[in-house]
């Protein structure tokens, strides 16, 4: 075991850490010493190939495939230097006031919020594609939205440089999306942030304010900051920022759940269905940037999001209920499907969370409720009236009483795709935008940290990531978590001085 | 030790893997280990128990186990499974279905047959700006 002391530890390198880690980073400047520790590697350039399978393996906890308990949710976050900045489609929007209110945390203020998230539009190059990038897959779903007359809106999307080569969810190979590996990071590691990759957190020790770690030689990525090794990392401040499931489990293995009742608890993910249509004529889909619009027509009322996307062969393949001949028809004409990612805008509930199991790894309960999979249900209609209005020849909707649903049949859709349809393991839910498990709220009887993400009774110990988020962000969450991180910072900046050596 | 029936079983969900030669198959069959070996040691010892189930349950009804009944008689047998009334069956069987998409899908080569050509130097209205 070797020794290590920094005044700031910074547990993962995400959206969360990176943000505190640049945020932070002018401090090196005085003498502090800044280490983010980071669990996945940090990739060459020419180690971001675009092959599905090797991408996803290098890039995702466990390949993309971590499930929950009951095996109902597949569970997608990124482990790089940069976390799952990596990984998303760059798509970039703050939280909306009507979202804010819901998560009703005192200390936490709109303008305030707006204000951050400006901040990080900006720094991260954050913009409207135009026209002439948009593929077909996004133009006509666009189109249809605006012909059924939903509410549709161009994504906001931080890249810079962008070649459309489609591969966002694989890593850019053009190193063109602005996730913190790109921006946030490398300007830390600039002002003298120590950035240790491979580097796997297994507790923090509260009575002596240390981390326990341990870094891994791996065969890809650049060598770790530190040799390899078990380490014990003393730390003035601790920021954890591991994403939703590994914060609360850290928290957890750490023994701090005896004061801290909602620790682990209110876990949210979107659970979401890829669904496809496919058209007679080959369209663009693959090329170009994946995700341009998105529909909230129907969050408020119905409590589902529309996006669009493109995925890979494989996990499109995953995504489709049956098997057989007609998977295999569907997935023959790859370059004529339509695809919408629909969201439900699951609520927190206090038995949806992340415990540890006897060897100390994370396991996510979480039930498909009743109104989520309505939600679910709702939205592959809505979808398929979306690809027909787009002129999509069939469509495929997992809870449908046949695996194709024709043209013809678009004014049954009500009776073709219904609610009983759906049942957990036959339909393919999975989930990227993972929130809660350590809340912020008033005290520790319902909540884990303050409104700046410092955990109740402990004042040298921090979170900033979408672990933080009381409820669902009802949106893609990257730029909230920017926000929030960005006063984490705020709060460890002023606090610094107080903390012991 | 249970790939061969995997696969046998995998050519009722994707039957496109009948169709792979032998080197095509071996790919799939890579894949496939790969992941199962990837997964816990608890994870692998359920997959085992669903693979004996789903090979000896068609017995009770047919007489016969999976590997020696007719292809309709597997993909009714599969089609239960698919939408079983158990949950733990159907989320069996969309482990295997996974796998099986993984080993055929993932495979380099799948994506070119299927249409599925992205670049790494991406689409010409990008280069344009």
């Amino acid at each position: 075991m070797r020794d290590k002391q920094v005044d700031i530890a910074i547990i993962g390198s995400g959206a969360g850490g990176g943000t505190v880690a640049k945020a932070l980073s002018p401090l090196c400047r005085d003498g502090v010493s800044v280490a983010v520790l980071e669990s996945g590697p940090r990739l060459k350039e020419e180690e971001y190939t675009g092959r599905e399978l090797e991408m996803a393996e290098r890039l995702y906890f466990d390949g993309g495939g971590v499930l929950t308990r009951d095996r109902s949710v597949t569970l997608a976050f990124g482990h790089a230097y940069g976390g799952s900045t990596v990984v998303y489609t760059g798509t970039s929007l703050p939280l909306r006031e009507s979202t804010l209110r819901k998560w009703n945390v005192r200390g936490l203020d709109f303008d305030d919020l707006q204000r951050r998230s400006r901040k990080y539009f900006a720094e991260n190059h954050v913009h409207l594609l135009p026209d002439e990038c948009i593929n077909d897959n996004n133009r006509l779903f666009a189109g249809a939205c605006r012909t059924l007359g939903y509410r549709v809106e161009q994504f906001p999307v931080n890249v810079d440089g962008c070649r459309g080569s489609g591969l966002c969810n694989l890593g850019c190979p053009n190193g063109a999306k602005m996730g913190t590996h790109r921006v946030q990071l490398p300007q830390a590691e600039r002002n003298g942030v120590t950035v240790v990759t491979n580097c796997a957190v297994d507790r923090i020790d509260p009575a002596a304010r240390t981390v326990r770690a341990t870094v891994r030689r791996e065969a890809i990525g650049h060598p770790p900051a530190w040799e390899p090794g078990e380490y014990r990392v003393r730390a003035r401040a601790v920021i954890v920022a591991a994403g939703a499931v590994n914060s609360p489990a850290i928290l957890l293995r750490s023994g701090l759940a005896g004061d801290l009742k909602a620790l682990g608890r209110y876990f949210t993910c979107h659970p979401a269905l890829i669904l496809v249509g496919q058209h007679d004529h080959p369209i663009t889909n693959f090329s170009g940037h994946p995700k341009s619009y998105y529909s909230d027509h129907f969050a408020e009322s119905e409590g589902f999001l529309l996006e669009t996307c493109m995925y890979f062969p494989f996990v499109t393949a995953k995504s489709l209920a049956g098997f057989g001949d007609e998977p295999r028809a569907l997935m023959s004409a790859m370059d004529r499907l339509q695809m919408i990612l629909v969201l439900a805008l699951d609520a927190a509930l206090p038995g949806n969370r992340v415990t540890v199991n006897g060897r100390g790894e994370p396991v996510v309960d979480y039930r498909l409720s009743e109104p989520v999979r309505a939600s679910l249900v709702k939205a592959m209609r809505a979808s398929a009236r979306i690809f027909f209005a787009s002129g999509a020849r069939r469509v495929h909707a997992p809870a449908g009483r046949t695996f194709f649903v024709e043209a013809g049949d678009s004014d049954r859709l009500d009776d073709l795709i219904p609610l009983e349809g759906f049942k957990a393991g036959k339909v393919s839910v999975s989930s990227a935008h993972l929130m809660g498990g350590c809340r912020m709220g008033d005290g520790p009887a319902a909540s884990v940290t303050d409104a700046w993400g410092g955990v109740h009774g402990v004042p040298w110990l921090f979170v900033a990531d979408a672990s933080l988020f009381p409820g669902s962000a009802e949106i893609n969450p990257y730029i909230t978590i920017m926000a929030l991180a960005d006063r984490v910072a705020e709060r460890v900046r002023g606090r610094l001085p107080e903390l012991p050596q | 030790m249970y790939t061969m029936f995997l696969l046998s079983v995998g050519e009722r969900i994707a039957p496109g893997l009948h169709d792979l030669d032998a080197a095509g198959r071996r790919r799939v069959a890579a894949i496939v280990e790969r992941a199962v070996a990837a997964r816990p040691p608890r994870v692998r010892r359920q997959l085992s128990a669903f693979l004996h189930l789903l090979r000896w349950l068609p017995a009770a009804r047919y007489g016969r186990p999976f590997d020696r009944l007719r292809g309709a008689q597997q993909d009714a047998v599969l089609r239960w499974f698919h939408d079983s009334p158990l949950a733990p069956f159907r989320h069996g069987f969309w482990g295997v279905k996974t796998l099986i998409f993984m080993g055929y899908y993932g495979r380099p080569e799948a994506a070119a047959e299927i249409g599925y050509r992205p670049a790494r130097a991406g689409a010409p209205p990008f280069h344009a700006r």
